[in-house]
């Protein structure tokens, strides 16, 4: 054999050693790494399962549509959930902009100095306050200073600026994922840095960048802490309750599940939180589902690319 | 000398003691050149030598680059594009570029050929229809793509996407086309197939090339420079060059006695 005449015994055993042992060390960090990545699987299905088996039986179209009760039993959730999209869409209109704009400006025009990283640490630092404070800050400038009370408005503005940060965050990412190349490719072809962002840059990124919005705007559906000093914990009665009067309480389905549990003195607390929590999760989850397909069929639409 | 012989053809662009620094970095050393106008001219020398970097400075490629600076003069058709109030975008349009890897974008082959034609302002459809169809023939691809114009460009082979980047540029009617080693990512084919484009573009454009490869170099080229460290050691004909450099690190270059 050739192979033989140039490489020594040796060596030979020492690969034949190696390999062995290469192979039983591969083989058990598959396992371990596969083990982890079931055992999320399975947290998440039992999760889902025992939330469903809670929930189920308090859905009813009656519970989905009326108003909550003070006292009595037999309260629904009809307002809640009106209130949690009428939060939420108001929340993204104010955010969304903002957060593009900001991101475009870090990720596309700022050069490299002492702005640029002030802006970032900002964003880093206002990211880590806990939505409990945000709340707290909320309450002091919404509710007192400006004198607006518990209103839609006042949680919706302290969710932006809870927001804000991640959502520029995840505009620079979605921007940074379009390589410089397409960038050179459009100005060599005499665009400016401004048609470049919308034509080339944007629908490149519009993938990820949906899927961005949609997952933040999970979360804002879902956050409760930030609200319950802002929004509050009532809603008005009757056909007020649907109002789009921005500066009324509007409480929302989260913060209904932890007001029922925490403060309500209704006989059917337990039916009352399970049913919510239910809702709550299959709307977070639509969310998640939603963020995938749109962000593929937006870039198919952009981009041809599937 | 020769390039003094050169100057009364009509010269298209006339580079005169231009230098480049990236920060404190003195990339291209006071280079002066002239390129004849319809004629094919070669950049050649070893990599890091600057002959992108002097490429990229005929259209102010630089300006996108922060901490680059450019001085000296680069005139089109006697006009300097670094004066003052000179708008780098419509030198850009004016100067064309194909790229070293094809960078079509992510959109269909349609939309990659009259995105120039669209950002200036022409959006009538059979325009553009027909700008695109122009284009591509000229490219060598139209009969390759005419019947999956609206499917995405990344679909394509790689020589396919830089004939649809050399047409998305042709659509844009420049009069240099700037070209950084176009073919150094294709296979031998498809390496051919822009060669032989080169040669028929010429008829019509100005074309700028940077090659690594002295084969192509001479294959293609009218003329030919040489750089090495940010210098422009030699320029002239590309036969001479080849058969009679006049410098001795031109001549070790071609004969292989430089990576």
């Amino acid at each position: 054999m050739a192979q033989a005449a140039v490489t020594s015994e040796a060596a030979l055993e020492r690969r034949r050693r190696g390999a062995a042992g290469r192979r039983l060390g591969d083989q058990v960090a598959t396992g371990l790494l596969w083990a982890a990545a079931i055992s999320v699987l399975v947290l998440l299905a039992l999760f889902v399962g025992y939330i469903f088996f809670l929930g189920i039986g308090s859905i009813s179209w009656q519970f989905l549509t009326s108003p909550p009760s003070e006292v009595t039993a037999g309260g629904g959730i009809g307002p809640e959930i009106y209130n949690s999209f009428y939060i939420l869409i108001m929340t993204l209109v104010f955010t969304v902009p903002v957060a593009l704009a900001a991101g475009i400006y870090l990720q596309e025009y700022a050069k490299p100095g002492l702005f640029q990283t002030v802006v970032q640490f900002s964003a880093e630092s206002l990211a880590t306050v806990p939505s409990i404070v945000m709340g707290l800050f909320g309450l002091l400038i919404f509710v007192y200073l400006f004198g607006w009370r518990f209103s839609a408005i006042g949680g919706a503005l302290t969710l932006t600026i809870l927001n804000l940060p991640a959502l520029m965050r995840v505009t620079q990412e979605a921007l940074a994922t379009v390589p410089d190349s397409l960038r050179e490719a459009s100005m060599s072809l005499g665009a400016t840095r401004w048609t470049t962002i919308l034509r080339v840059v944007l629908p490149s990124a519009i993938g990820p960048l949906t899927t961005g919005v949609v997952l933040i705007a999970g979360r804002i559906f879902g956050e409760t802490a930030a609200l319950i000093y802002t929004a509050g914990v009532s809603v008005a009665a009757g056909r007020a309750a649907y109002d789009l009067n921005p500066f009324r309480p509007a409480e929302t389905l989260a913060v209904h599940v932890w007001y029922t549990h925490a403060e309500s003195v209704v006989p059917d607390v337990a039916r009352i939180g399970n049913g919510s929590a239910l809702v709550l999760l299959v709307m977070v989850l639509l969310f998640n589902v939603t963020a995938r397909v749109v962000g593929r069929f937006l870039t198919y639409r952009f981009t041809r690319k599937s | 000398m020769m390039v003094e012989a050169l100057v009364e053809p009509s010269i298209k662009v006339d580079v005169a003691d231009l230098n480049v620094y990236y920060g404190s970095f003195h990339a291209i050393k006071n280079v002066s050149l002239k390129v004849e106008d319809r004629r094919v001219t070669a950049l050649i020398g070893p990599s890091g030598c600057g002959k992108s970097t002097f490429l990229r400075a005929l259209n102010r490629m630089h300006d996108l680059t922060p901490g680059t600076r450019v001085t000296g003069s680069v005139r089109l058709d006697g006009s300097d594009i670094y004066e003052p109030g000179v708008d780098p975008v419509v030198v850009r349009y004016r100067i064309g570029m194909v790229f070293q890897r094809p960078n079509p974008f992510p959109k269909s082959i349609f939309e990659n050929v009259v995105y120039g034609p669209r950002i200036h302002g022409e959006s009538g459809r059979d325009e553009l229809l027909a700008i695109a169809e122009k284009s591509l023939r000229r490219a060598a691809l139209w009969d390759e793509v005419k019947d999956r114009l609206h499917r995405s460009a990344l679909d394509l082979s790689g020589g396919q996407q830089q004939r649809l980047c050399i047409a998305r540029v042709l659509a844009v009617e420049p009069e240099v086309i700037l070209m950084d080693e176009p073919a150094s990512a294709l296979d031998p084919i498809a390496t051919s197939k822009i060669e032989d484009l080169i040669g028929v573009l010429k008829k019509d454009y100005t074309v700028v090339i940077v090659t690594h490869s002295m084969q192509q170099a001479a294959r293609i080229s009218d003329y030919t420079a040489f750089f090495l460290l940010g210098d422009m050691i030699e320029v002239g004909t590309t036969s001479d060059i080849f058969t009679r450099p006049k410098d001795t690190k031109t001549e070790d270059y071609i004969t292989g006695r430089y990576g």
